[in-house]
């Protein structure tokens, strides 16, 4: 049943721990804002897909929700990183910078350098 | 651990509920109407800032969906969707689902039954501690005392000697313990010490001191049996089995202690044996009381005990670990051969070449004395085949009534494939359905395996109160039945759910189900020829069962049971002596006869259709060596009058012929025919046991060949000689020894009915000695019966599967051939309505039917006939098919083939044309 998007699978879970990471505490709008302000036309369209994200990032204990007061006094519910979802984090993001180097100097490697 | 946190939360929200939807319609209105504001700021105007943001919220069911999934187990939840809805659908076709249902329950039932039975009888080990280490050895149920020497030389039972010889020499066994081979054979009498009880006949099993500490078992009371108990001289005790102490003595926990006199003898009773034990064999009747070896001299009064040339014991011991079974084999039988060449038996000038054959043969002892397995092994086995083509059968039915189904349904399958439904959901929806009937039928088939077994049990051992087989199915039989219903569930449930996820959506709106090629497919043919050839063989088994059971009842015995009663007695348990019996004897003759309508008063050793038999050698005086073995039995002059055994030649046994008189014997015509020429008259010739005591016996009188142990035992030789009588040749002092003395039963011949028969013998006897009770009484026509039950549970059980196997069968030929009517009704009005007369209508359908069952019937009887040598050492006197058998087998089908037809024929019959072309 799974939807096929065009963020790579578990990208997107880490631009929304990121993303509380630097905001803090944050409803779905607001990350959603910040992820489509970032990386452009990703999230763009369909940003009710973010929601099932969250949910399973709660639900596996990266990060916690609760109900709030928002902007235009209304409820809303904000989202913020917990403890074991800042370790999930680094992890993540050292994972990731390793295979973008390993990636960047493959892709970069010429010919004679082999 | 993320992942398993994650799963643990969805468990979590499965299981209360909890969808999150509410939340998620909070989040989006506020995601939305911030979107809204953020457009309205871009410059939007109010409506359009609103459609713009719900855009880009993007698809609402979709998320709401992902949503819901990410939230719970979808998986389980349409399963669960599935199964109501399976539910739903099975409820709404009564019928079906109660055929469906019903046809496994019964397959499975029957099959669970008899594989629990089956369990219980050769499979399973005895409830003693780690099973497997224990050997047994000899393999064979030679029984209960013999004089040594099989001419192949294999020993299974041995002399206390023996025994005691092994034990002491043989280290590789932790503990060899020895029991009483025949103490079924030889029950002992129990009363409880300073109680108004009646005193009662009970198993009472003699064994080793060692015995239950070999079994690895501990008291449920008191303590076990020890050595020291089961040494000459020490005061007798005795072990009480849990069932005897449960049901006669309410656990009461003085019993342990407390003193009963067995063969009017006090024993103390130690302790009681473990919950669930019941000896080392299984038995109808478990023994009672476990007694040490060394008091069976002073309680029994058997001279066999300490006589080396008697064997009567079986052997079964816990080897250590790491022995080598063969290298333990070579080591007994050295040790035996050694033993034996010390004893009078081999001593003589063939006693070399007899001990060079001596041989052992080790076998598991974990199952204990196979004793019982070996009469039922092949009966259990027939039926166990038998009981798996009724499962067959019904697995075909329920394949059948699946197809039918998967086909009517197919209308249902179309519409729903073209309002979206995925084939994968579809076939998943079906295999839901028939895995749900499968285990319906499942769950129902234990209820009649349990209720199978029971009935099964009661039918095996009549009268048996305590057969220590438990009715309620193992775990294995449980995995047995539910395995097979779910694989039957699941194999046809494909079947017709591939079929049905085949169809295209337009065949829906085209109206698919108006069709002229409808009928049922070769698959359900074939599947009902298989049911009609199948059912024929169980048919054709059941009715040679019958028949070997009314050919067996038919036997002409020889003897007259009518009036008759037979009162088992043993004057040994009650104290008397060899030389006391004579007075006995002629108390039991007076006071018997003194008893209103009692005509005569039969005494002998054993009677007539009772498991019990006594061969001795004879040899005829002036013959060449011969090696004939004769019955011995010692009777009375009534006896021959008492049981109905008329005398053909000379005289029976008289008043006259008394201890000091000549010594006399009658024979049986069989006995004439083997030994003497024709022509030859046997009257006033001699006889005895060998060449040196020929001249013991003066045959006065030839009798009819009376059937004793069993009706099939024919040929057989018989000598009868006056009860006091003993050889010529034996020395006086050997009756001390001389266990022919003791008389086993009285035979009551009255001139009418006596029903308190039973009651006055008891009277009678203890009017005579209050030690003398009756071992067992029964009427002459009940003993016979008994020696028919086992052919009458086979044929009884084959009836019962047969008829089976017939209503699954006809239920089968009925469905398809009901179905094919129901599919054809608008092709049938269309024939109506042109003409064809409702005869033909009647007669298309009929024919349909009969020629699938016609082929069954053709394919079933060479089947049957070819099966027949299979079954035919478990029939008397039938070695291939009857000629009626088979006919009324092939007629009874028949008859339920045109059943099966006629009802939906005549529904195809009644058919309105013009309702038939309106329907759809």
């Amino acid at each position: 049943m799974g939807e096929k998007t065009d963020v790579k699978q578990g990208t997107l879970a880490l631009m929304v721990l990121k993303t509380l990471d630097v905001l803090g505490p944050l409803h779905g709008w607001g990350i959603a804002r910040r992820i489509e302000q970032i990386s452009g036309d990703l999230l763009s369209v369909n940003q009710g897909t973010l929601y099932p994200l969250l949910l399973r990032l709660e639900q596996e204990g990266s990060i916690d929700s609760d109900w709030g007061a928002s902007e235009n006094n209304r409820r809303a519910r904000y989202y913020k990183l917990t403890r074991a979802g800042r370790r999930e984090l680094q992890n993540e993001v050292q994972e990731w910078q390793q295979t973008t180097e390993i990636m960047a100097r493959f892709l970069a490697a010429k010919a004679e350098e082999l | 651990m993320k992942l398993l946190r994650r799963m643990w939360n969805k468990t979590g929200n499965f299981a209360t509920g909890r969808s999150g939807q509410q939340r998620l319609r909070e989040e989006m209105e506020e995601h939305v109407a911030m979107q809204t504001q953020e457009n309205l700021r871009a410059g939007m105007t109010q409506i359009e800032a609103r459609r713009q943001a719900l855009l880009k919220w993007g698809a609402r069911e979709a998320v709401r969906e992902q949503y819901h999934a990410e939230k719970g187990l979808p998986l389980l939840e349409t399963m669960l969707q599935d199964v109501r809805f399976a539910g739903r659908m099975l409820r709404k076709s009564p019928v079906f689902s109660m055929v469906a249902v019903l046809t496994l329950a019964l397959g499975i039932g029957a099959n669970a039954a008899i594989f629990t039975l089956i369990n219980a009888l050769l499979l399973k080990n005895l409830p003693v501690a780690d099973p497997k280490t224990l050997v047994r050895l000899g393999n064979d149920n030679a029984c209960c005392v013999g004089i040594g020497w099989q001419d192949d030389g294999e020993y299974s039972f041995f002399s206390t000697d023996s025994y005691q010889y092994l034990r002491k020499n043989v280290p590789e066994f932790e503990d060899l313990a020895a029991m009483q081979a025949g103490f079924a054979y030889r029950p002992v009498i129990v009363r409880m010490d300073r109680s108004g009880d009646a005193p009662r006949s009970v198993m009472g099993e003699f064994v080793s001191g060692n015995y239950f500490r070999a079994f690895g078992l501990n008291a449920a009371a008191g303590r076990v049996l020890q050595d020291r108990d089961d040494v000459a001289g020490a005061p007798f005790t005795a072990m009480m089995s849990y069932e005897t102490w449960t049901t006669r003595f309410n656990s009461d926990a003085n019993v342990v202690g407390s003193t009963f006199r067995v063969n009017t003898k006090p024993v103390t009773v130690v302790g009681i044996a473990p919950k669930g034990f019941y000896g080392d064999r299984l038995l109808p009747t478990p023994p009672e009381f476990y007694l040490p070896i060394e008091s069976m001299p002073g309680l029994a009064n058997v001279p066999y005990v300490h006589n080396s040339d008697l064997q009567w014991l079986y052997i079964i011991g816990r080897v250590k670990p790491g022995v080598s079974q063969g290298m333990l084999q070579e080591k007994v039988n050295t040790l035996l051969r050694h033993q034996l060449a010390g004893t009078n038996h081999f001593s003589d000038k063939d006693g070399p070449e007899k001990l060079r054959k001596i041989h052992v043969v080790l076998s598991a002892g974990g199952g204990g004395i196979q004793s019982m397995q070996e009469g039922y092994d092949k009966q259990l086995r027939m039926l166990m085949t038998a009981s798996g083509l009724v499962l067959l059968i019904a697995c075909a039915n329920l394949a059948n009534l699946l197809l039918v189904r998967g086909m009517a349904r197919k209308a249902e399958m179309n519409v729903r494939t073209a309002l979206g439904a995925r084939r994968g959901r579809i076939v998943r929806q079906l295999l839901t359905e028939s895995v749900l009937l499968a285990s319906a039928g499942g769950v129902a088939g234990l209820a009649v395996a349990y209720a199978g077994t029971r009935m099964l049990l009661a039918m095996a051992f009549p009268g048996a109160d305590s057969v220590p087989i438990n009715a309620s199915p193992s775990l294995t039989v449980l995995g047995f039945a539910f395995g097979l219903s779910l694989l039957t569930g699941v194999l046809f449930g494909v079947a017709p759910a591939w079929v049905a996820s085949k169809a295209t959506p337009a065949d829906a709106l085209r109206g698919g189900t108006r069709s002229v090629a409808g009928g049922a497919t070769v698959l359900q043919t074939s599947l009902v020829v298989l049911q009609a050839g199948l059912s024929l063989v169980l048919l054709v088994c059941a009715g040679l069962f019958g028949k070997s059971l009314s050919k067996l009842e038919h036997i002409d015995l020889k003897l007259d049971p009518v009036n008759r009663y037979i009162v088992h007695i043993n004057p040994q348990t009650a104290g008397y002596s060899q030389r006391q019996v004579g007075p006995l004897y002629r108390a039991i003759e007076e006071r018997f006869h003194a008893l209103p309508g009692v005509e005569k008063v039969g005494i002998t050793s054993y009677t007539p259709m009772e498991d019990n038999n006594n061969g001795w050698g004879v040899q005829i005086q002036g013959k060449p060596e011969h090696n004939a073995i004769a019955s011995y039995i010692k009777v009375n002059p009534d006896y021959f009058d008492s049981v109905g055994t008329h005398v053909v030649r000379g005289r029976g046994i008289l008043a006259t012929d008394t201890v000091d008189a000549p010594h006399v014997a009658v024979v049986n015509n069989e006995f004439v025919r083997q030994l003497f020429k024709p022509g030859e008259n046997p009257i006033g010739q001699h006889f005895g046991g060998g060449m040196k005591s020929a001249g013991d016996w003066e045959i006065v009188g030839v009798v009819e060949d009376t059937a004793y142990q069993s009706a099939t035992w024919k040929d057989h030789m018989m000598y009868f000689v006056p009860t006091l009588q003993r050889p010529m040749s034996a020395t006086p002092e050997s009756i001390d020894e001389d266990e022919n003395m003791y008389a086993g039963a009285v035979v009551l011949k009255t001139n009418r009915p006596v029903p308190e028969m039973e009651e006055l013998a008891r009277k009678t006897l203890a009017g005579i000695n209050p030690n003398l009770s009756v071992v067992r009484f029964q009427t002459f026509s009940a003993q016979i019966g008994e020696q028919f039950s086992q052919a009458r549970l086979l044929s009884r059980l084959t009836t019962l599967f047969g008829g089976l196997a017939l209503l699954l069968a006809t239920l089968g030929l009925y469905g398809v051939t009901a179905y094919g009517v129901a599919r054809r009704t608008a092709e049938i009005g269309i024939r109506m309505a042109l003409g064809a007369a409702r005869t033909k209508v009647t007669a298309m359908v009929m024919r349909g039917a009969m020629v699938q069952a016609l082929i069954g019937l053709a394919l079933g009887v060479p089947t049957a006939m070819f099966c027949v040598k299979y079954v035919s050492s478990q029939l008397y006197e039938i070695k291939s098919v009857d000629g009626w058998v088979l006919a009324g087998s092939v007629v009874v089908l028949t008859l339920a083939a045109t059943v099966a037809g006629w009802i939906p024929a005549r529904r195809a019959a009644s058919i309105n044309p013009v309702q038939a072309l309106r329907v759809e």
